[in-house]
């Protein structure tokens, strides 16, 4: 027992003062705990939480490539066509038009008038699953004059078949306004 | 010189703490970051003896000293991710030790009141005798100090907070942060003479 200054006998004694560590039963409920929590919450989560603001950075730009990634593979397309086969386009446009124009005048008939079912009816419209077949070749193979054939023959079908409808039509209904799109022009 | 000394040792303490982070304190901060519960393992070996003794100093008693610490290192782990110096990671463990220690005592109703100044004034001449007594004689003296006078003590002492630190961890008046130390420190030397 010597005299010093009282901090100064703490600070010379300080491991004196220390006791030894924790029970391990401290760790094992703390580490039950910890995988709780994980369990809880998966590590995407984790790291989302840790990272939000670069995962919406991310998600940003990742939303903005996907759409001028697909603004361009349009603009292709549309392009492609043009480019590569001009008569079709043209073809396109014309025949698109006269069978949208009918079909308009056949949709002014009521379905009992029309006799067709709902499936006939939607085989009726322009964009059909053999449409959308043809298209996609065309899109594969736009080079191809066997498909480019195909397609045009299927617009001139397309059309005659509508005119055939209107025509039964307007002999069952004659007084009926619908009026085909050569007489109109007329 | 006394006096220098302690702020000497102090400032060198708190240097080497906090300036000087090992790459291993680095990597270990960076997995915990990742939720490597293994991480978590090794900071909770590194830390946990010294700040146990925290909690058992400042709670007075194992049950509460053990619960305390589950708690502060349970906030240690899930906001390891704030922490933005790697190398001040004793420093920051150390204040949510201590946190949760206040928070503990709280709980059980104690308050940190002011004393009057006036009173202080009289006060800070006593002890610059010398101190005489065992480890064990203060140990037990500290340990039957009223808690308040306890907590100053131990968080200056033994925790090596300053007057305002503690004035501010207490939300009470530096000065009387440093009557209560002066009374605390009495009332253990007469403790300790009494047994010898």
């Amino acid at each position: 027992m010597s005299e010093h200054n009282f901090e100064d006998f703490i600070r010379q004694h300080r491991a004196g003062f220390e006791e030894q560590g924790p029970n391990a039963r401290v760790w094992k409920d703390l580490e039950q705990q910890l995988k709780a929590q994980q369990r809880h919450s998966p590590k995407v989560v984790q790291l989302l939480k840790r990272h939000w603001l670069k995962a919406a950075a991310v998600l940003v730009l990742v939303v903005n490539s996907v759409m001028i990634y697909q603004f361009l593979q349009f603009k292709k397309q549309q392009q492609d066509l043009g480019t590569i086969s001009p008569e079709l386009q043209e073809a396109k446009l014309y025949y698109t038009s006269q069978i949208e124009q009918k079909l308009e005048d056949i949709r002014q008939y009521s379905p009992e008038a029309l006799g067709l079912d709902s499936t006939a009816r939607k085989e009726l419209e322009l964009r059909n699953d053999t449409y959308q077949l043809l298209e996609k070749e065309l899109e594969a193979n736009p080079g191809n004059e066997r498909i480019r054939s195909a397609m045009v023959r299927y617009y001139q079908m397309k059309l005659d078949l509508l005119d055939k409808i209107l025509e039964e039509l307007q002999a069952k209904q004659p007084g009926t306004k619908t009026f085909n799109h050569h007489e109109r022009e007329i | 010189m006394q006096p220098f000394s302690h702020l000497i040792v102090f400032i060198m303490q708190r240097l080497t703490d906090n300036l000087n982070p090992t790459p291993a304190t680095d990597q270990l901060v960076a997995r915990c970051k990742k939720g490597d519960v293994r991480a978590f393992k090794e900071l909770y070996d590194a830390y946990s003896a010294a700040m146990y003794n925290i909690c058992l100093r400042m709670t007075g008693n194992i049950t509460d000293a053990e619960d305390t610490l589950q708690e502060a290192f349970m906030q240690v782990f899930g906001n390891i991710g704030k922490l933005e110096q790697a190398g001040s990671v004793t420093a920051w463990i150390k204040r949510i030790v201590v946190n949760h220690c206040l928070s503990h005592l709280r709980r059980k109703k104690v308050y940190f009141e002011e004393v009057d100044r006036v009173e202080v004034e009289e006060e800070t001449s006593v002890d610059e005798a010398g101190f005489t007594g065992t480890v064990n004689a203060v140990k037990e003296a500290i340990a039957a100090l009223p808690v308040g006078y306890k907590t100053v003590l131990n968080l200056y002492l033994f925790e090596e907070y300053s007057h305002k630190e503690i004035a501010g961890m207490l939300d009470i008046s530096e000065s009387t942060v440093k009557t209560q130390y002066m009374r605390a420190k009495e009332k253990v030397r007469q403790m300790v003479s009494q047994k010898l």
